[in-house]
């Protein structure tokens, strides 16, 4: 008898690698779910915080432009519309992106990383599928209904054109949240998060919920290249708004989503790297 | 035929932070840490054969948990090589992980919030189990470890034995060539740990799995492995047959004596002084001495003690292996100083 452990499944690589963890993801999601669904009154909780946490943020809104007409140029319903689409890709972050939150407290220091390691599974899907939150969903529902208020006070079409600008953009602005808190995330791998860094990060995804042209040029540079929160929400809602000029730099939307979201999972794969290597 | 598991010269260090002291030292260390090398492995040599039961033992911070890492593909060695059956660990680990199952005693590998099935169809999954194998393996479970009874209840909700069968049963479903149990009957009862040893010993015979256990409780050890590995500050210390060990440390004999009066140890000391045989420090009327079956007989010590003391009870027993192992740490620490 051979003792060959190489006679086996070559490891996958490319598309079907990518096809395979998908099904993961789903099958690991229809768990979550099913474990969820033993807290029925969790999701109702939740619904309602998250619908609370909405109706504040649009009061704010509403009362802003009680006292202005326009912000920069920027009406109400546009500057709405921007708020509301902002939710989709903040909602399907959510909904993944759990566990990045607390990551270096549950996995490197209470150790869950090593069964992490263990399994034939990329480390990153598994961290990402074992928990999912259910605000996500909530944020989403509401998002796509306050961009349809929002889009109908505009007089703004609603079509099968827009549907697939929302089903490229959110999820190409969502790539743009989860590289940001993921490179975030990985820096753990490296120096032990007392402070956190997330937390005031995510803070700063407000700015993001405005059109940037409000900003000084510093920080206009400041949100497109270097944290680049302005294309979680203002340049791809701009191309359902129709901005002039803006419009166009939406499409750039699913690029930087790819690139970013690249570049930190590159960090993080160092970042398991070093964890194997330093063993802490 | 090569090894299963190759091991040689494996050797793993710790880079540590010498810490100042103060708030100052703390910020001066941020700045400009000091760093001090631990030897947690030290070359560390064995080979393992395909259906071996070994039980890797010491104390804590010996180095166990650190060569189970790098045997694992956890830990990426300092120096050293490590080959299962051609694969090496840390680096083939996504390929290698499907030929293993670990088990960690102090923690779940499971789901906590899901129900024990839905953790085994998740594995399935993730370690693409053929149906057929899946069903085989479940009922293999279910007659050996029980799994049957708890299989809709949410792992939370388990108790300790229970969790352990089912981590057991996690482990072996994807039908692993090797199993690591780290310290896999730690806090269990009497009767959990007769039921995880038992299942151990069956599934080993019955799909000849490979397996490396660590664990402070050396009853595992006597029941489940013939050949012990023992690590101390690192480096292996004794490497071979259990009943060796005994032998090699000379099965060493302890003899308990109730008297009728008090007296001091160096009074029995008297008594026995033409025989090889130790009396512990003691006054009283209860007495302990020890001696070596090659060296004297049991008969010979209690004959000398029965005939010059007023003795109302004794006691014979075999030191057990646990005080063996302690010697050999002793001994270790004797060598190194």
């Amino acid at each position: 008898m051979s003792e060959n452990l190489l006679v086996g499944r070559k490891p996958r690589r490319g598309v079907t690698a990518f096809i395979w963890q998908l099904g993961i993801y789903g099958t690991y999601f229809a768990q979550f779910v099913k474990s969820r669904l033993a807290y029925r009154m969790d999701f109702v909780i939740d619904t309602l915080a998250v619908s609370f946490s909405i109706v504040i943020q649009m009061a704010v809104l509403t009362t802003l432009f009680s006292k202005v007409r326009s912000l920069d140029g920027w009406s109400f319903p546009e500057v709405l519309f921007i708020y509301g689409f902002s939710l989709v890709p903040l909602g399907l972050f959510n909904l993944i992106s759990v566990n990045l939150y607390g990551f270096s407290e549950k996995y490197i220091i209470q150790g869950k990383l090593d069964r992490v390691l263990l399994r034939p599974v990329g480390t990153l899907t598994q961290v990402l599928c074992e928990s999912f939150s259910v605000s996500g969903i909530n944020e989403i529902l509401l998002g796509i209904g306050v961009m349809i208020y929002a889009g109908r006070e505009l007089g703004l079409p609603l079509g099968i054109q827009q549907v697939l600008g929302l089903a490229v953009l959110a999820p190409s602005a969502a790539l743009v949240y989860s590289g940001v808190f993921l490179a975030i995330t990985s820096v753990t791998f490296w120096f032990e998060d007392r402070m956190g860094l997330a937390p005031p990060v995510y803070n700063l995804i407000r700015f993001s919920r405005y059109p940037i042209t409000i900003y000084s040029l510093p920080v206009r540079l400041f949100l497109t290249f270097a944290l680049p929160f302005a294309w979680v929400a203002f340049y791809p809602a701009t191309w359902f708004l129709g901005s002039p000029g803006f419009a166009r730099v939406a499409l750039l939307t699913p690029l930087v989503g790819i690139v970013v979201f690249s570049g930190a999972v590159l960090i993080w794969k160092r970042g398991i790297k070093r964890y194997s290597s330093t063993g802490s | 035929m090569a090894p299963l598991i190759h091991v040689r010269d494996l050797t793993r260090d710790y880079r540590l932070i010498k810490k100042r002291e103060g708030v100052a030292g703390g910020f001066v260390d941020l700045l400009r840490p000091r760093y001090r090398d631990l030897r947690a492995v030290d070359s560390v040599c064995f080979d393992i054969e395909a259906g071996e039961m070994v039980g890797y033992i010491g104390a804590n911070g010996a180095g166990k948990s650190t060569t189970i890492k790098m045997l694992t593909g956890i830990l990426t060695p300092t120096s050293g090589k490590v080959s299962v059956g051609g694969l090496v660990p840390w680096r083939d680990r996504l390929q290698y992980t499907r030929h293993i199952g670990v088990v960690f005693g102090q923690r779940t590998q499971l789901w906590w919030d899901l129900a024990v099935i839905e953790s085994f169809r998740l594995l399935r999954k993730i370690y693409e189990v053929p149906e057929n194998i899946y069903a085989e393996q479940m009922k293999v479970f279910d007659d050996l470890l029980g799994v049957g009874e708890f299989l809709h209840q949410p792992v939370r909700k388990l108790s300790l034995g229970q969790r352990m069968r089912c981590d057991l049963a996690a482990a072996l479903l994807h039908r692993p060539r090797i199993l690591f149990l780290d310290e896999p009957t730690i806090g269990l009862d009497v009767v959990a740990k007769e039921s995880v040893r038992g299942f151990l010993r069956e599934i080993r015979d019955l799909q000849g799995v490979t397996v490396i256990l660590t664990t402070h409780d050396l009853g595992d050890i006597e029941q489940l492995c013939r050949r012990v590995i023992i690590i101390d500050k690192g480096e292996v210390h004794f490497d071979g047959e259990l009943e060796d060990l005994r032998t090699r440390l000379g099965r060493r004999v302890r003899l308990t004596v109730d008297l009728r009066e008090a007296v001091t140890a160096d009074d029995l000391r008297k008594v026995t002084a033409d025989l090889p045989v130790t009396w512990r420090d003691r006054e009283g009327k209860n007495h302990v001495a020890e001696f070596r079956r090659a060296e004297v007989s049991g008969a010979e010590v209690i004959r000398q003690v029965v005939n010059d003391c007023q003795v109302s009870d004794l006691h014979l027993a075999e030191v057990d292996i646990e005080e063996i192992v302690r010697d050999i740490y002793r001994a270790a620490g004797k060598e190194k100083a």
